[in-house]
């Protein structure tokens, strides 16, 4: 650990467990307006990061937007329970990833009862990512970008769950295997093989779209022609 | 270069050993001396960055500056919320019961009460009635007036209408202003006996 040090922050960690630190300082003098104003910082810091994890796990905007907030509101309840020696986003992210289960449970009681889920005319299913509005004009490169985009967002909706918290927390988190393990509660080796599999289908759902897509327009080639 | 990789694929690595090197930074030594093999963690690695920006795009398009700002502000809005102590709102009591008074709102239990209680009353009141108007036997109901209560007839039994009797009544019941109508007036008595003196004939 590197707690002995006396000088500034270097690193993004030591500037959350400092910040959190103060915050815990501050609510237990009764100074909660600062409290709030130097927790702010921490949500700054978090909130891009924890939006991309809750949205790809939770596969819907409003949903990932409402798991943040109750993460940080979580956060800001129980900062009592931070230990320094554990990373503050370590920490925080498992409070997310926690909220966004229960949310997921509270989905499928809800759609066990309402409606069954809107699937696309290739039978997969929509998400919020498919409805996202394009960003001013559309060259050829924009479309076929965009076009990777949805088809990556179909793939990974069709990962289990497991996995693709895996792999987003591993590869556009950027998380070794231990910070995933101690973010999500599982095995170490748990988290290789999730990952592992993971990449794997998602390859395999890729390339097998990128092959019909192939397909359908060799044949609408030899139609047009 | 594990033994497995060496006998079932003629050396090379597997899979799962390319995606641990990629993901991990490791690069194992059979990379440098295998140009297949590093042609596929090259194209794993390529593969994987272009996922990585997509899927990232996707995440920060769903949540944009605007969307963020809003979300850090009701964060903090409900920090705020949570910071403050909670407030116990006390109604005046007189205003409540003015309310009552003037009869917009009587609770619920209430009505239930009242009622409750009414049929209590009811039925004992009924059966307190019932107690003390015991039934007639037939020998006095055929001696009693149809006009008289049944009540009276159990106190004491009826009897025919003595004339004397009503004579002295009339004449208790006598006013000095009313004496020369009295006296021009035929006497209940002297009806009765003309009337049973006919009646006799």
């Amino acid at each position: 650990m590197s707690g002995a040090s006396t000088d500034p922050p270097v690193s993004a960690r030591e500037a959350d467990a400092r910040v959190a630190v103060d915050v815990k300082a501050l609510q237990a003098a009764g100074r909660l307006e600062a409290a709030r104003e130097r927790f702010a910082e921490l949500v700054t810091r978090h909130q891009r990061r924890a939006a991309r994890i809750a949205f790809h796990y939770l596969r819907d905007a409003a949903d990932a937007d409402e798991a943040v907030q109750d993460a940080f509101v979580k956060a800001y309840m129980h900062l009592g329970t931070f230990r320094e020696e554990l990373p503050f986003e370590v920490w925080f992210t498992r409070i997310l990833i926690n909220g966004c289960l229960d949310r997921l449970k509270a989905r499928r009681r809800r759609e066990r009862w309402i409606a069954p889920p809107i699937l696309d005319s290739s039978g997969n299913e929509r998400d919020a990512g498919d409805y996202l509005p394009s960003r001013g004009p559309s060259p050829e490169d924009q479309v076929l970008a965009e076009e990777r985009r949805a088809q990556l967002n179909a793939a990974l909706a069709k990962l289990p769950e497991r996995q693709r918290l895996v792999f987003v927390l591993s590869h556009f988190e950027g998380r070794s295997s231990r910070e995933v393990s101690a973010m999500t509660g599982l095995n170490e080796s748990t988290v290789r093989v999730h990952l592992f599999r993971a990449i794997r289908r998602l390859r395999a759902l890729l390339a097998s779209g990128a092959a019909s897509k192939a397909s359908l327009r060799g044949r609408t080639n030899r139609a047009a022609r | 270069m594990r033994l497995v990789d060496l006998i079932v694929r003629s050396g090379h690595l597997s899979e799962q050993a390319i995606v641990g090197a990629v993901m991990s930074g490791e690069r194992p030594a059979h990379l440098d001396r295998c140009d297949l093999c590093a042609e596929r963690a090259v194209e794993l690695s390529r593969w994987l960055d272009e996922v990585r920006v997509a899927g990232v795009t996707v995440a920060d398009a769903a949540f944009p500056a605007e969307r963020l700002a809003a979300q850090q502000a009701q964060i903090l809005r409900r920090l705020e919320q949570l910071d403050e102590p909670a407030r116990v709102i006390a109604f005046p009591s007189h205003a409540r019961l003015r309310r009552e008074a003037n009869g917009h709102r009587v609770a619920a239990g209430w009505l239930g009460v009242a009622a409750a209680a009414g049929l209590v009353l009811g039925v004992i009141s009924g059966q307190w009635s019932a107690r003390l108007n015991r039934p007639v036997t037939p020998a006095q109901a055929v001696q009693t007036p149809a006009s008289q209560p049944a009540g009276e007839a159990a106190v004491e039994p009826a009897r025919p209408i003595d004339a004397s009797l009503l004579d002295m009544d009339l004449d208790s019941l006598s006013v000095p202003a009313f004496a020369v109508i009295d006296g021009m007036t035929p006497r209940a008595t002297q009806v009765a006996m003309v009337s049973n003196g006919s009646g006799g004939k």
